[in-house]
This record gives C-alpha cells, structure tokens and sequence, in this order.
C-alpha cells in the first residue's frame, strides 16, 4: 500500500467537507445549543439539570431503555432460534431464500408502514383481538395501543431481521465439524449448544444485539404511533421540542442525552468486536 | 426430536408474525367497505385509483423518488473517490475517518434531522428539497461506501497495478479497469441507499412542507389522524415498490445471506 498524503486528501476531500459541513457542522451546533442560556449565548448548565434534575425525565428516559432493552431481548429469543433454522434446519436453498427475502421486505418497508399495520392488527377490534376472544383466552378485548406492550410488538417487528441476518451469519461462520465432534465425544446436544455453539456465536451476537438496542432507543415512529400520546420516549420529547416548542437549547441537551447513551453502546460494540479480533 | 418439532413450530411463527402487518395493509388496501377492514369485505381497487388520482399523493411519491435517486447519485459521487482512497492509501487517521464517515448508520435519525434543521437556519437552508437532499445524503453515504470497499480487494489492486504498467493512463484505468470491477459495489450500494431514503420519517420530516412532502411523511401525518383504506392503498403501493427492489436486489447479487460458508 501507497504512503502518501496528497493523493488520498484530494479523492477524499469531498465527502470529508460535505462530511464536516452537514454533519459535524450541525451536531456542533447542537452540542453548543445545549451548554448556552438562550437569553445571552452566556455558558450554562441549565438544560442539562433541567432534563438530569427531574423526575419526569428520568421517567421517560427509563421507558425508552427500558423498551429499547426488552425489544433487544425478545428479538434475540425470537431471532436467534430463527437464525438457527434458516443455517442448519433448512435444507432447501430456494426455501431459504424465501425466508430471507420474507426478511428483507418488512427491513425495507418504511416504520410507519408497518407501525400503520399494528395499528390496524392490535386495534379493539383488529385481528388480535378477535382471535385471542374467538379463541377464549380472554373476554374482553385487551388494550395493546398505547401500552408499553404494544409499542414492545412493533419494535420487535421492525428490529428482529437484524438479529436474524447478524446471527445467522455467525452461525453461517462455524464448522458443522466442532458440533461433530462435540458430539462424537460424548456431549449432549444441550453441552453442545451451551458450550460450543453459543460461545463461537456470541461476536455477532452481541454485536447485533447492541445494534438493535441503539436503533430501538432512538427510534420515534414506531413509538410515536403505537403510543398513541400515552407514552413519551426520549425521541417523542426532542421532536416536540424542535417542531413545536422549538427550544433549541433545551431540545440540544436532550439530543446529547440520548445520544451519550447511544455513543456508549455503540462503544461497547466496537469493543465486542475488537477483542473477537485479538482471538485470532 | 422434540426439540427439532419447538425449533420449527417457533421459526414459522415467526416468519407468520413478519408476513402478518404486511399482508394486513395489503389485504385492507382492496376492501370494497368505506372503511379500513381486514379481512377485507369485497375486492376493489377503486382506493388505488382514488389515491391516484389525489395529485398530492402523486406529487409526494414523485418527491421521494426524485430525492431518493438524487441523494444515492450524490452519495455515489462522494463516496467512490473516498472508498478508492481508503482501498489504495495508507494515511494517518484512516480509521476513525471511516468510522467517522459510516457513523450516520447508528446515528439517530430524529438527532440529525433536528440538528440540520438548526444548522440550515442560520443559511435559510430549511424546508427545501436541497435541505432534504443533504440530510439524505449524509445517512445513504455509509452504504455505498461500504459496498464499494467491499469490492476493492487485494486482486483488484494487482488488475489496477497491470493496467498503469501497461501504459494506460489513470483515466483509462478507472474507466476500463476499476469501475467495471466495483460496479456489483456501486449498483449494491445504491440499491440500499436508494430505499433508505425512499422509507425516511425521521430526517425529512423536520424539513417537508404541506407542498413538499415525501411520501412516508405524508402517511405519518395522515395516520395519526385518520385511518382510512386509501392510506392501506398508498402504503401497499410503497410495499410493492420495496418487494420490486427487493427482487432486483436478489436477482442481482443473490440474498442467500445465510448459507454455510466452507
């Protein structure tokens, strides 16, 4: 490889200037709104301590993680037994396809398209619901909009392909020979899986998981829809504050907030990354 | 046994649960009743006809198509040049300027969105499609860039060295020789960028306007006050644009994401 500086700068430059212009340019502005009093442009802690001070907030930002950690979880419950089947139950390549074309559509629908599908299924009278009393499990429809378990449904929905495709492809990764082998030597199915299969998959996903818990704790449709005003998470209240309170300086802090805790995942997961990097 | 029997029960539950809101919009999308019903009460596709005819749906698929194909071709322009860079040179601070350029990826949307809404305040640059076009172009970047790094392998660096050994100049080379073989990159890259541009909520709607909307902010302002079929109409036509892309995308590099490598 070429060491050089002039030529890499030039080809670069662009999408480095657009890059600092409209990205770093903006958050700047943000990070600044955050720490400045409106009044004077005078430095000042105010909005922090307004959001970190009260009870409402911490509220809020406890629903937000705790949705965005629940989605992670039940995604992972759900994706990864799916993953499994797709890599080593399915032995029809076309079938597999399918199932991952099947994935890839909803991945690629817009959220409000398919928060809009929710809406419509987990309604007083939406399919759920005449099920679940057609079936007899309950006698009353059951309140899914506007419930942490309602905007729990369309997170999963939107956030699972990500688990599957990330822990399918690790799975995808390991030899069919260690679970051979470990079988070979004695170990059940459940050793095996515990012992072998779980640790050599672990990598992807965590780093998958991290990912999920990143998009779900900054998502807004989604919760904003299925909500249905009843619930606030960290997204409703910096749009509200952008769009119709327009306190920009109060808006800015709760945007860092929300984006430290994000800074933080994601840091975890170049970590997960790195130290499956160091094992080889 | 039983385990295998759990595994398979679970895994089409699942895929039932991922078909089910889709199918949902779809099936409502042709109801013959004036109001939104699943299972649908008749067949009609008098409500795509009706949508259709609305000139402001029309005008808000036209805009996020226009904007969806003019940022995926500024994101191509951008980030060729710099995935070259990154494949050819070496340079200090090469890492963090690739973490830094595909951050938009994990970065929160609803963040960006208000923070180009601030920014292009001070220049007057808010609630125009040139606004739209740089805060979508700032998130699709990150997918060309990594599609077209993907391609820049070690081989296709030694194809790139026998061209300029052979006397071709470096025009000719990228020409004849590089953009032919990160081509599957680019057209992969631009796929993904192109929708998620065409799906985006989060960014454009600090910046769209009753006249200049794209169309899943159109839907988002319409379902939160009324639900009726022709918003099912719209969002199943969004719906058979994405399977359409999908099928290109399958057919062009094969979504078998998940066979077993050897």
């Amino acid at each position: 490889m070429k060491r050089s500086t002039a030529a890499p700068l030039l080809m670069l430059g662009a999408a480095l200037a657009f890059f600092a212009a409209f990205f770093l340019a903006p958050f700047a502005v943000v990070i600044f709104a955050s720490l400045t009093n409106h009044a004077d442009q005078s430095f000042t802690l105010e909005h922090y301590v307004k959001v970190l001070a009260d009870q409402y907030h911490w509220d809020v930002i406890m629903v937000t993680f705790r949705i965005a950690a629940l989605t992670t979880l039940v995604s992972l419950l759900l994706g990864y037994p799916l993953a499994w089947y797709l890599v080593r139950v399915v032995k029809w390549r076309a079938w597999r396809r399918a199932c991952v074309i099947l994935l890839v559509v909803p991945m690629f629908t817009s959220n409000i398209v398919r928060s809009f599908g929710w809406m419509v299924l987990l309604g007083r009278n939406g399919l759920v619901n005449q099920s679940l009393m057609g079936a007899g499990v309950v006698d009353s429809p059951v309140r899914f909009l506007g419930t942490e378990l309602g905007i729990l449904i369309g997170m999963v929905y939107i956030l699972l392909p990500f688990i599957v495709l990330a822990a399918g492809n690790a799975l995808a990764q390991v030899d069919p020979a260690y679970e051979q082998a470990s079988d070979d030597l004695g170990a059940s199915p459940r050793a095996t899986f515990f012992h072998v299969l779980l640790p050599l998959t672990m990598p992807g996903i965590i780093s998958g998981s991290i990912m999920v818990f990143t998009l779900a704790a900054s998502a807004y449709v989604t919760p904003a829809l299925l909500s249905g005003g009843r619930i606030s998470v960290l997204s409703m209240l910096i749009f509200q504050q952008y769009s119709s309170v327009f306190d920009f300086n109060y808006g800015g802090a709760l945007s860092v907030v929300l984006l430290t805790f994000t800074l933080i995942m994601v840091g975890l997961a170049g970590r997960v990354g790195n130290i499956r990097g160091d094992k080889r | 046994m039983i385990t295998r029997l759990l595994l398979r029960l679970v895994s089409w539950a699942v895929l039932g649960y991922m078909l089910l809101p889709l199918v949902v919009i779809l099936g409502a999308s042709f109801t013959a009743s004036a109001f939104l019903a699943f299972p649908p009460q008749g067949w009609t596709l008098g409500w795509y006809v009706q949508m259709l005819s609305d000139p402001s749906y029309v005008a808000s698929f036209a805009t996020s198509t226009v904007l969806a194909l003019a940022a995926t071709f500024v994101a191509v322009l951008l980030s060729v040049p710099a995935a070259l860079a990154m494949a050819r040179y070496d340079f200090p601070g090469k890492g963090a300027i690739l973490a830094a350029l595909t951050s938009p990826l994990v970065f929160p949307h609803i963040v960006l969105g208000a923070a180009l809404l601030q920014f292009g305040g001070y220049f007057g640059l808010t609630r125009s499609f040139l606004a739209l076009l740089i805060g979508h172009t700032i998130i699709v970047s990150p997918f060309v860039l990594r599609s077209v790094l993907s391609m820049l392998t070690p081989e296709q660096r030694a194809l790139e060295e026998a061209s300029s050994d052979l006397g071709a100049n470096p025009w000719s080379t990228f020409w004849f020789v590089v953009l032919p073989l990160i081509r599957p990159g680019i057209v992969t890259g631009s796929i993904f960028a192109f929708i998620s541009s065409w799906i985006n909520v989060e960014l454009s709607i600090f910046n769209t306007t009753p006249a200049l909307n794209t169309i899943p902010v159109k839907l988002f302002n319409y379902v939160q006050y009324t639900v009726d079929p022709t918003i099912a109409a719209a969002s199943g036509a969004t719906i058979l644009v994405v399977v359409v892309a999908v099928i290109v995308l399958d057919l062009c590099i094969g979504l078998d994401l998940l066979s077993e490598r050897k």
